[in-house]
């Protein structure tokens, strides 16, 4: 399952079905999409694919069967987010192209 | 005329109370076009269609202002800013793989320039424009012999100097972005007034221009001194060179002329969302070139 905190808030508290944007914190929008297991509000589809594709990507470059939380933070330039399995945590920077594939991707354990 | 800055629907004279309605509306059905916009001009934070007509008219007041202005603060804004666009911020000491993406998609991006200026010189009655973008197309396509090759041939000689071969750039299709970018060109260039396809062409020859900074802009399009001494190939700093030195005079030109020939009414605010639309395409395709760079790597 994943969990996630968006970006600007910054805050500690989990939230779920809060209305902003999982990737970028935007309120526009009404698509509701399942990932992990999880009901998470997107914009517009884009930013779904966008999610979509960290959290694949982050499952392939730590192996982790799931992500169990997901912070995000930066802006549409850049982006970096800092997960967790467990005890475990990753960490990325990462930028997407229009298509809300991944055009760069950087990772470290620690 | 009022246009929709997403997909140029068309309202009525200073109909913003419509346009908020339709991006309201269009927002709501998820569209990442209108939300984009929103997201990246008015606010992240949804409003309804009456508040939103209300920043709507803020965000387009020209407040006495040239549109040529207008259209640079905006288009500072959005490549110059605090956070500029990694294309530019890439470009300042650029890597084999940064140049050698901007060769393979800009070539499919200046053959688009030549048939968008042709639309332009086509559809005008006005002299002073059909000798610009004639003048425009010697220089980025025609070039004037030996001594003055073309952009689009200095382009191409540009990454023939990083070890690619011409036939391969020619041969590789466009990314996605650039495909996307250059259909909607073709259409505006085509279809839309041409003063208004000249805006959304030529405000973009604003991302080479040096004198942004003076107006606000956190950077330049790359750092000048490589332009001297052996950091690039001399290949390359030609063809940085001739944007560098042209574009300056040029892109004003160019938006005096859509001052000059957008008096009538509404023609502005057409131009305006015009202008904005384009910005976004362009957006995308300097990241696809970045994208296309990263194939270059190690
Ligand atoms: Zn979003
Ligand atoms: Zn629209």
């Amino acid at each position: 399952m994943i969990t996630w905190l968006p970006g600007s808030n910054g805050g500690p508290s989990l939230k779920v079905n809060y209305t902003a944007c999982a990737i970028c914190d935007s309120s526009w929008g009404d698509l509701w999409e399942e990932v992990e297991g999880q009901r998470l509000f997107f914009c517009c589809e884009v930013c779904a694919v966008q999610f979509r594709n960290l959290v694949a990507r982050i499952k392939v470059e730590t192996g982790w069967p799931t992500v169990d939380r997901l912070t995000i933070a930066g802006d549409r330039r850049g982006r970096n987010a800092e997960a967790r399995h467990g005890p475990a945590i990753y960490r990325c920077e990462f930028a997407y192209n229009a298509q809300g594939g991944l055009r760069a991707f950087r990772g470290s354990t620690g | 005329m009022t246009k929709c800055p997403a997909c140029l629907e068309r309202f009525g004279l200073g109909d913003y109370s419509a346009l908020a309605a339709h991006l309201v509306a269009q927002a709501d059905a998820s569209d990442s076009g209108h939300v984009r916009w929103l997201n990246q001009n008015i606010s992240r934070q949804k409003m309804p269609a009456r508040e939103l007509e209300g920043r709507l008219r803020a965000f387009f007041d020209l407040e006495g202002k040239p549109v040529s202005v207008w259209i640079k603060d905006r288009f500072i804004q959005k490549f110059y800013g605090p956070t500029p666009h990694p294309f530019p911020v890439a470009l300042q000491h650029p890597s084999r793989a940064t140049l050698l993406g901007y060769v393979v998609e800009h070539q499919h991006f200046l053959r688009q320039w030549v048939r968008s200026c042709a639309f332009i010189m086509a559809r005008t009655d006005e002299p002073a424009v059909a000798r610009y973008e004639l003048d425009n197309l010697n220089t980025e396509f025609g070039g004037f012999g030996t001594p003055a090759p073309s952009h689009y041939e200095l382009l191409l000689r540009m990454g023939e100097s990083l070890g690619l071969d011409r036939a391969q750039i020619l041969a590789t299709p466009p990314l996605p972005s650039t495909a996307v970018g250059i259909r909607a060109w073709n259409r505006i260039a085509s279809e839309e007034p041409w003063v208004e396809a000249m805006a959304a062409m030529h405000s973009l020859e604003l991302i080479a221009n040096r004198e942004l900074v003076q107006h606000g802009a956190t950077l330049r399009y790359f750092d000048p001194r490589i332009l001297q001494g052996t950091e690039v190939t001399h290949e390359t700093q030609a063809f940085l060179r001739e944007g560098y030195e042209a574009d300056v005079g040029h892109s004003d030109e160019a938006l005096e002329l859509v001052e000059q020939f957008s008096t009538g009414p509404g023609q502005r605010e057409a131009v305006q969302a015009t202008f904005l639309r384009s910005a976004d395409l362009f957006d995308d395709y300097l990241v696809a070139r970045l994208e296309r760079g990263t194939q270059f790597e190690g």
